[in-house]
């Protein structure tokens, strides 16, 4: 934890060599965890709410302040606000300092790649929103059942982990700090939601259907946070910082991964698309 | 010409102030290669194997004061203007052999903001549609005092 006077604050998403501001003041709050800030100042947590960040609910709250500014990729005018007003309750009276920012135009859309393991994850949502209508209608007792659990078990491992996560953290992530706080939370969310789909299988093997359930459910609640964060924050950020070589790079692996993994990828999407029909289906017969 | 109403041949003078000059020391060229227009440049020639290829019309190099240091750094040329250049079937052609056989890395188009600039764009559109290899293909228009007024990618 940083001392009870935090000294001054000149918020800017500047680096420790940009000079603007007094030293000992702008680093000190900018590289402070997120998590120490808002204890300390629950007010700003609101005020990063208020502008799409949502760091209150976070587990961590690792990222640094500043870090965290420079991700979100604000509009200038947006960041001065913000800023101004996380300054004003943080170190009052003392002046605010924002980076210059080039005015070129933003990229609209995510690059081939990103779009790419975009959609993927559009597959795995499907996939987990029919978790609690397979959850409820699980009985271990029928092979069939077990079966099914073992189908999606194999979905999670081989499609949502093997397929895409290698993508992603072989190909993409390499290409970043794997140290920066951020990745730290990609990771630790992936290894979570292995843990979760290790624990499911042991309860499968105990016929343990309220452990499956609740294992399931864990997984997915991981997993749906972790694509959020993903597809709001994270790859729109990375996608700044790649370079047009990085991004042809990155399409042309994504692409020899695909061909590596064959039919594979359209078989898994077969089979969600046919838990969607088995599990419409029942739903037209319970109404 | 320049009564048809036409933006891309309409008469404009743009007001610069020219205390606001860039650097005093030279800027280095970093084209690396000859010749550069579309229908003298072989897609066969090594610069373009595997290479982050930039299609520039031919009137950005002018408007942009970072042509250079931005956007030609690292990429081998090729430039063309879809609105005087004749015979442009063969752009397309040479767009594919570019994808398909030269296994280009990225093809970034760069176009001034006027309609008929379009033209260079479609071209690498079509290619891209008709190559049985896909490359991302980066879409950027230039404004005519040289800003980026859009910049995206394209789907493959």
């Amino acid at each position: 934890m940083r001392p009870a006077n935090p000294g001054k604050l000149v918020p800017m998403s500047a680096g420790p060599d940009e000079g603007a501001a007094p030293e000992g003041t702008v680093n000190e709050h900018l590289r402070t965890p997120i998590r120490d800030i808002i204890a300390r100042f629950p007010q700003v947590g609101a005020l990063l709410e208020a502008h799409g960040i949502g760091c209150v609910p976070c587990s961590l709250g690792t990222c640094a302040l500043g870090d965290i500014v420079d991700i979100h990729n604000l509009s200038p005018e947006a960041e001065r606000e913000l800023m101004t007003a996380v300054g004003a309750l943080v170190a009052p009276g003392e002046p605010v300092v924002l980076k210059a920012r080039t005015t070129t135009a933003q990229k609209k859309g995510f690059s081939p790649p990103m779009k790419t393991l975009v959609a993927e994850h559009r597959l795995i949502l499907r996939f987990i929103a029919l978790v609690p209508a397979i959850s409820d209608s699980l009985d271990l007792g029928r092979e069939a059942d077990r079966l099914l659990v073992a189908a999606s078990v194999d979905f999670i491992r081989n499609y949502a982990d093997r397929f895409h996560h290698a993508k992603e953290e072989d190909l993409l992530f390499a290409r970043f700090d794997r140290e920066s706080d951020i990745l730290k939370v990609m990771y630790e969310d992936h290894a979570n939601g292995r843990a979760r789909v290790k624990a499911a299988v042991e309860a499968l093997e105990r016929r343990d259907r309220v452990g499956v359930a609740e294992k399931l459910a864990g997984y997915t609640e991981i997993l749906k946070q972790h694509i959020r964060k993903e597809d709001d924050i994270l790859y729109p950020w990375m996608d700044r910082k790649l370079s047009t070589r990085e991004v042809g790079e990155l399409y042309a692996a994504f692409r020899k991964l695909d061909d590596e993994y064959g039919e594979k990828a359209a078989r898994y999407e077969a089979f969600v698309r046919s838990l969607e029909e088995k599990f419409a289906s029942n739903d037209a017969e319970v109404a | 010409m320049g009564g048809c109403g036409c933006p891309g041949s309409k008469m404009m003078a743009f007001d610069r102030d020219e205390t606001t000059e860039g650097p005093a020391v030279s800027s280095p060229s970093q084209l690396r290669q000859w010749p550069v227009q579309l229908h003298l440049v072989s897609p066969q020639a090594p610069y373009f194997q595997g290479a982050d290829v930039l299609l520039a019309a031919d009137c950005t190099a002018f408007a942009m004061g970072d042509f250079h240091s931005e956007w030609l750094k690292g990429k081998s040329l090729a430039i063309a203007c879809p609105k005087l250049d004749s015979e442009q079937e063969t752009y397309v052609e040479k767009l594919k052999l570019l994808m398909e056989e030269s296994m280009i890395n990225t093809l970034t188009v760069l176009i001034m903001q006027v309609p008929c600039c379009r033209g260079l764009l479609g071209h690498a559109a079509r290619a891209l549609k008709e190559s049985s290899r896909k490359v991302p293909v980066r879409a950027v228009v230039v404004s005519l005092q040289g800003e980026i007024l859009q910049d995206e990618w394209l789907e493959g």
